[in-house]
């Protein structure tokens, strides 16, 4: 089995894809942009195009373009040694026309041997991959299509030779495949009322609460403050009054918006907040425990590899993936003592939140009852019918 | 552009769409489902819900439904409430 370990951009392109899917796995990756679907698993089969999400669609959002901003060489040696390890005939950077002048350093490394731009029109809301397909490309994903063991499904890229990906689910690519770094980290967009937009990179498991209080909130006297985990449109409430209960950042996570009580997201869908002047701040090392799922969602738990009492260290591999399913490894986000393994919820030293309430965020719902959003669904069902 | 529901939903009315719809933009309008052109966000959640594949996107709409785009730019939004998840 390929190890994680740094590699060279010449090793990472002698790779084979299985070698690479399997880096991938093991690192922990899954769809950051909301949907959570096993990266691994959508470069199992190679496909001639890849479509680099960079369309961050919830208003308000500065992650994903802070993200390439800071990581310019990065993507593009990535998608370099994409081209070679996964055999694509073309890259595509899929950015809002909006977004022209900030994504014009990538616009000037375009090479159509290594990729290209493409400017989506700025009314697609949400990211979704075939709105996305749609918009830049001259290619339709058929609205449902039937597959040869006689099943009818919804259409999705694939279909038409697509791979979308999102870009810090690529940026955790480029870690895993060149740095030998897993996944322990969630990038995210703190905004919303009486909060300045801030945007941070906090340890995977981290409460809401902590993160909030370090963002400037008052958590102890707010609980006149409701927090989404997501944006003005597609979000989980994860606290209806601050202050009472918690939740944990999400491998998902792609904002905590802070909103009153009793208010609607969507009363927000015209906000408009700052690019954060200090850029990206890393929180890690910086909370004082986390609740790390070993799966939930579409993901099989991993097995433990750590008891309770363990000391263990960032960056520590503590669960193995199982081969059932989709599974993936997970990985210590902080240095400190297990805790507790409960739920499939393994906790490092000060767990901030109780372990029931921890294992009741696993499987988080959406508002208004909506399936799971982004890429999950449509390649769940693929994954079961074949 | 936004999406259309057609034919299909007259009879059948199910609304899982309305759950998947992030903006509440699908109406009831009797007979079927609406989506309101003005309100939705193009962003295509509701389409793989429809068990009887009744919703296209705008520019995807078959020829002989065509009147449904018409009867959801016509229709008027303000004497209904958006729909309601049931099943």
């Amino acid at each position: 089995m390929a190890e994680i370990k740094q590699r060279s951009l010449e090793e990472v392109k002698a790779l084979s894809i299985e070698d690479a899917g399997e880096i991938i796995r093991q690192a922990g990756i899954v769809g950051a942009g909301g949907g959570g679907f096993p990266t691994y698993f959508k470069y199992k089969s190679p496909l001639p195009h890849l479509l680099v999400n960079a369309t961050e669609s919830e208003p308000g959002y500065w992650g994903d373009k802070l993200l390439h901003k800071e990581y310019l060489e990065e993507f593009l040696q990535l998608f370099d040694a994409m081209k070679t390890v996964f055999g694509f005939e073309q890259i595509s950077m899929c950015v809002h026309k909006k977004d022209r002048e900030w994504f014009a350093d990538y616009a000037e490394h375009a090479d159509e041997n290594v990729f290209d731009m493409r400017y989506v029109p700025d009314t697609y809301a949400l990211g979704e991959e075939k709105t996305l397909v749609k918009h830049a490309t001259d290619t339709r994903v058929p609205r449902f299509l039937d597959t040869p063991d006689g099943m009818r499904r919804p259409g999705m890229p694939p279909d038409v030779g697509k791979l979308v990906n999102n870009t810090e689910s690529l940026l955790n690519v480029y870690k895993a495949l060149f740095l030998g770094k897993p996944l322990t980290t969630k990038f995210f967009t703190v905004y919303g009322e009486e909060v300045d937009t801030k945007v941070y990179e906090v340890p995977i498991g981290a409460s809401v609460t902590e993160v909030l209080g370090i963002a400037g909130l008052d958590v102890e006297n707010s609980g006149h403050l409701t927090i989404l985990d997501g944006g003005p449109y597609l979000h989980d409430m994860v606290i209806e009054e601050l202050g009472k209960g918690d939740a944990y950042v999400r491998r998902m996570t792609n904002s905590l918006f802070v909103i009153p009580e009793g208010s609607q997201g969507k009363e927000y869908a015209s906000i408009e907040t700052e690019c954060p002047e200090e850029g990206v701040v890393s929180l890690v090392g910086e909370v004082s425990g986390v609740n790390i799922p070993l799966g939930g969602g579409l993901l099989k738990p991993a097995t433990p590899l750590i008891s309770e009492g363990d000391e263990v260290e960032y960056e520590q591999k503590i669960g193995e993936p199982v081969d059932e399913g989709f599974s993936v490894g997970v990985w210590a986000s902080m240095d400190g003592e297990i805790s507790s393994i409960e739920n499939g919820i393994v906790a490092i030293s000060g767990g901030a939140i109780p372990q029931e309430e921890a294992a009741a965020e696993a499987e988080p719902t959406m508002a208004g009852g909506a399936q799971p959003r982004g890429e999950a669904e449509p390649f769940q069902e693929a994954g079961s019918a074949g | 552009m936004a999406y259309v529901i057609t034919e299909a939903c007259i009879g059948t009315k199910n609304t899982a769409c309305i759950g998947a719809c992030p903006v509440d933009c699908i109406y009831d309008a009797d007979d079927q489902f609406i989506i309101n052109p003005e309100e939705c966000i193009d962003c295509s959640m509701c389409m793989p819900q429809c068990p009887v594949e009744a919703i296209y996107p705008g520019d995807e709409v078959p020829e002989d439904q065509q009147g449904y785009v018409t009867k959801a730019a016509e229709f008027d939004y303000s004497t209904v409430a958006p729909g309601v998840e049931l099943n």
